[in-house]
């Protein structure tokens, strides 16, 4: 109860302070009427009262003064004064406010847009009970992305789950689309899981309604016709309608039964690809790797001793007596998955979102050096207000807290403007990530990688404060060790310590510094980027336009495709800029592979692993890819008996320096699958890449896809090489192909420039942002070096005019200065140079294939650092030139 | 000048205060003098200590004021004690009693 009257005092002196400091004038008057009155009746005169009186109550505003520093929330009442002369400073040095705020704001805007991000995707820890016991198996190919995908076939999953002792449940949970319709439910996409029966039991997580799966739904060969629901799909479609238990639905054309919610905010097992609905898995074995694993450790094992255990029931799996040779590569392993399990875009962003947070986080700390500089300058000519300030009376933590009120103020205004540059920058980059293979169309839930959560302003305040007292901390102590006496005698002239002035060139230099290391690495990025779009692709990336047909309820049979085909092909060649036309069953860098083993006809007991690619006619000629032997496919080839084309690479792994050509080469376990298919080489072709821009273009075989009767992928690929931009036929290639497959919808077109580009979505991330920082950080380092000399040359201006009086030339005083900056800017390189190495190699063990070796990107950005730091110097240098030594001596 | 200037610690001050409404409302000049007449002048109060006193008390719910006549008809700020000041004026009592019977005792015994 005792903070009730403490609070309404509060409040009254808050908002009725007018009425209380009244009141308080009016009691202390009429104590001394009163006192007067007392002495008068002693016989004192009353003007001798009076004084007498005053004399005794000891000055009416001190005591007034020592009442208001008594009452509840004396402390608010400084805080107030102290906000309120901060911004009356501010607003009287717009330049220096307005670029001090945009530096924070950029600073911090930046730290939080990359945080936002990296929360989002890495740091919600899964809503499921003891997250830090789960972890995820994953299965990793040599060559394919890091760490691995998750899913197992039935015998792995068999394996796995009798021959372990570390985990205290194996739980199945595949995660995949799924169409969902309803009676009064439109069809709609659903993202979801088929998981084991121990699924929910074992994350903990309960229902919110009805009832979850549970072993009893998961059988041999088949599952119960059951689903559950999530919570937000229960409010977004059915409206917490109750009913909602027991509702027929249609999952995939089957129907199943509602019986379940989960409990309020279970997502599944990621947050930024969050699922809605569940069913039953069916156990039992299956051709594909469907089987999604996660696993729960027993308490007290650790990640090291699972691991361990993982790579011997990994020999198992892989030397079981009918594995594949695909699977003989494999290796499986553990992660942890208390955040999630991995995802395309958690694979794609977490080495560049990493990577990232240090260059923000670099880019704030060069922020806070530089208008930690901008404040002592501005310090140092504001040290005769101080000096007054001190003799007034004001005590040292007061003029202390005073300089930090500003820096704060000025650091939570950038905040405030920092979140809304991060809001939009989050959404610049959202449209950079979502172009990224395998992300398109993928079920991102991006508002969790934009949206700033409670986490997301804790760690924006935290560093805006952080910010505040960083760059806020040596101005606040210069300020506070103000001498009056020596600083109100000099103030109008010298006045600047040595250790001070020493203290800005430092500042400046580790600007210079910071932004080296900055703009080194984004020379690198950028670089690394400029490589991977030059690089020799064995095709032809420009004016190439990609088509993807979809052929999955076309109803076409193979003669009927291959006529329409061909057709097509023929009028499509003969839009005009176009050059050639054809189809494949994928194109390059497209995403999904076919793979397979390969023998030579006199090698059986060889096998290499080969690629392919089913291609029609004239695929070779659109792509741009030069036949080194043999012929291309021709429709004469459709009667005949099966035929390939093999690239270098193919003809030396399987026919080594014989001929290939009229050879048989024979396939099996393509993609997978058992069966063999036995192929007459009649081309060789030269490398192309295949579907990764950074590895070498692997074996690859392209079986005539005419001749296959191939219409069993779902979508095919038209190529067409065009004469001009690619974009403009687009049209055109829609009503041509529209008016002879009437029922094969065109999924998407894209040029073969942009195709390529979605696969280095993290290189171009980190090129764009680094060079972006880099020179976001050589600007803030010119306006450092700028606000320091222009002060320094304010301050000298009675030094330049005695020096020019005896003699200096204009040249002379300019060389000074100029000297002075670049001091300054090679000290900071000296400084950032072995920093800038170090940030190398630290971002080559992150990103592999970065081409660290060369000094190129370090002496580049030394040198724009000193160009930069000239042309800042060469302003203020200028003035220097121009001062008139008459004026100068005057100014005394 | 008086002759003996005790500084008052502030919680002996609060205390005198207290004490010096117990019986009656007084405004800030009576209390002083209150304070003067029942310390046979030892203690002098001043008004920069008095009026923080005063106010900090109010806030804590200690005392009441109301603006009223003073006896040659000027206006002047009465001070009451509440219930809580009261309360308060028992505990200083008690708490002052056991300090200065243990200091009593400490001075002898040296």
């Amino acid at each position: 109860m005792r903070a009730l009257p403490h609070l309404t005092s509060f409040l009254r002196n808050l908002f009725r302070r007018k009425q209380a400091d009244q009141d308080l004038d009016e009691e202390v008057r009429s104590y001394v009427a009163l006192l007067t009155e007392e002495k008068i009746a002693v016989g004192m005169s009353r003007e001798q009262a009076r004084r007498q009186a005053r004399i005794e109550l000891g000055g009416l505003e001190q005591v007034k003064e020592q009442v208001r520093d008594n009452r509840a929330g004396a402390w608010f009442d400084s805080l107030l004064l102290d906000v309120r002369y901060a911004l009356r400073m501010l607003r009287k040095a717009p330049g220096f406010t307005t670029v001090a705020v945009l530096t924070l704001a950029l600073g911090i805007g930046a730290n939080t847009a990359i945080f936002t991000m990296t929360n989002g995707l890495m740091l919600h820890t899964l809503p499921v009970r003891d997250p830090g016991q789960i972890v995820e198996l994953l299965h990793h190919y040599p060559g394919e992305p890091e760490p691995g995908f998750n899913g197992f076939s039935w015998d792995a999953y068999q394996t796995i789950r009798e021959g372990n002792h570390v985990f205290s449940d194996l739980i199945v949970g595949a995660v995949n689309f799924f169409t969902v319709s309803a009676d009064n439910l439109q069809p709609q996409t659903v993202f979801g899981g088929a998981v084991g029966g121990t699924f929910f039991q074992a994350l903990g997580v309960r229902a919110a309604a009805g009832r979850l799966i549970g072993p009893e739904d998961v059988y041999m060969g088949d599952h119960a016709p059951v689903a559950v629901v999530s919570w937000s799909f229960w409010k977004s479609r059915f409206d917490f309608d109750p009913r909602v238990i027991g509702k027929k639905i249609v999952i995939d054309d089957a129907p199943v039964t509602i019986v379940g919610v989960a409990q309020r905010g279970f997502y599944g097992l990621s947050y930024e690809a969050q699922q809605d609905i569940w069913w039953p898995i069916s156990l039992g074995p299956s051709p594909g790797w469907g089987f999604g694993l996660l696993a729960r450790l027993k308490p007290g094992v650790s990640l090291e001793q699972a691991r361990a255990e993982m790579a011997v029931l990994s020999q198992t799996v892989v030397n079981a007596p009918d594995a594949g040779p695909f699977v003989r590569q494999m290796k499986l392993r553990i992660e942890p998955a208390a955040n999630g399990v991995t995802t395309p875009l958690s694979q794609m962003l977490s080495t560049p979102l990493t990577v990232l947070m240090a260059t923000v986080g670099l880019l704030l700390l060069l922020a806070c050096a530089n208008l930690a500089g901008l404040l002592l300058a501005r310090g140092a000519s504001r040290q005769h207000e101080m000096a007054v300030r001190a003799c007034l009376g004001a005590p040292r933590a007061r003029l202390l807290r005073q300089t930090l009120t500003e820096s704060l103020l000025l650091s939570l205004v950038g905040c405030a403007v920092g979140i809304f540059v991060a809001y939009f920058a989050a959404h610049a980059l959202i449209r950079v990530f979502a172009s990224g293979r395998f992300i398109v169309g993928a079920p991102v839930h991006f508002e969790a990688l934009t949206n700033p959560d409670a986490h997301v302003l804790l760690f924006t305040l935290a560093i805006a404060l952080l910010t505040g007292l960083l760059c806020g901390a040596a101005p606040a102590m210069s300020a506070s060790n103000t001498i009056p006496a020596s600083a109100l005698q000099q103030a109008s002239r010298i006045g600047e310590s040595k250790s001070r002035r020493l203290f800005g060139k430092g500042l400046v230099a580790s600007q210079v510094a910071l932004s080296l290391v900055l703009m080194s690495s984004a020379g690198l990025f950028v670089e690394d980027l400029r490589q991977l779009r030059n690089l020799n692709l064995g095709f032809e990336r420009n004016k190439l336009l990609l088509v993807t047909l979809d052929f999955a309820h076309g109803g076409y049979d193979a003669a009927h495709f291959s006529r329409l085909s061909q057709e097509l092909v023929m009028r499509l060649d003969a839009i005009p800029g176009v050059n050639s036309a054809t189809f494949s069953n994928m194109s390059p860098m497209e995403g999904p592979a076919a793979s397979s083993f390969a023998s030579a006809e006199d090698h059986p007991e060889k096998q290499t692993q080969v690629f392919i690619n089913y291609v029609a006619p004239a695929y070779f000629e659109t792509y741009g890819t030069p036949f080194l032997a043999g012929r291309d496919f021709s429709a004469r080839d459709q009667a005949g008996s099966s035929v390939a084309i093999i690239n270098e690479t193919a003809a030396r792994d399987c026919f080594g320096n014989e001929n290939p050509i009229g050879r048989h080469i024979t396939l099996s376990h393509i993609t997978l699958t058992k069966g063999e298919r036995t192929y007459e080489v009649v081309g060789v072709v030269r490398d192309a890449k295949y579907n990764d821009l950074e590895q070498a273009a692997p074996p690859t075989i392209y079986p005539d896809l005419l001749q296959q009767g191939y219409v069993g992928s779902q979508h095919s690929q038209l190529a067409i090489r065009t004469r001009t931009d690619p974009g403009g036929i687009v049209g055109a290639v829609r009503q041509t192909e529209a008016s002879v497959l009437k029922t094969v919808p065109i999924v998407r077109t894209i040029t073969m420039n942009e195709q390529i580009d979605s696969t280095i979505v993290p290189q171009r991330l980190i090129a764009m942002l680094s060079a972006a920082f880099g020179a976001l950080a050589a600007l803030l380092a010119a306006i450092g070096l700028y606000g320091l000399l222009a002060f320094t040359i304010a301050r000298r201006t009675h030094e330049i005019g005695v020096r020019m009086a005896l003699g200096a030339a204009a040249t002379d005083v300019m060389r000074i200065v100029l000297r002075g900056a670049l001091w300054m800017v090679c000290a900071g390189l000296a400084i950032g140079a072995p920093l800038a190495f170090w940030g190398k190699r630290v971002a080559a063990s992150l990103i592999p294939g970065l081409p660290a070796a060369s000094p190129l990107p370090i002496a580049v950005a030394a040198a724009i650092m000193i160009a930069v730091g000239l042309i800042a110097a060469y302003l203020p240098a200028r003035r220097a030139m121009r001062v008139d030594p008459m004026v100068a001596l005057r100014h005394e | 000048m008086p002759p003996d200037q005790t500084n008052l610690l502030q919680g002996t001050l609060d205390m005198m205060i207290l004490k010096s409404l117990a019986l009656t409302e007084m405004h800030g000049l009576g209390i002083a003098r209150r304070i003067e007449q029942i310390t046979k002048g030892t203690f002098q109060v001043k008004p920069g200590s008095l009026f923080p006193s005063l106010h900090r008390m109010e806030e804590e719910g200690w005392l009441t004021s109301t603006w009223g006549e003073s006896e040659n008809n000027r206006r002047a700020k009465y001070y009451k004690l509440t219930g809580s000041g009261r309360r308060q004026l028992e505990t200083e009592t008690k708490r002052w009693g056991r300090i200065s019977l243990a200091i009593a005792r400490a001075l002898e015994t040296s």
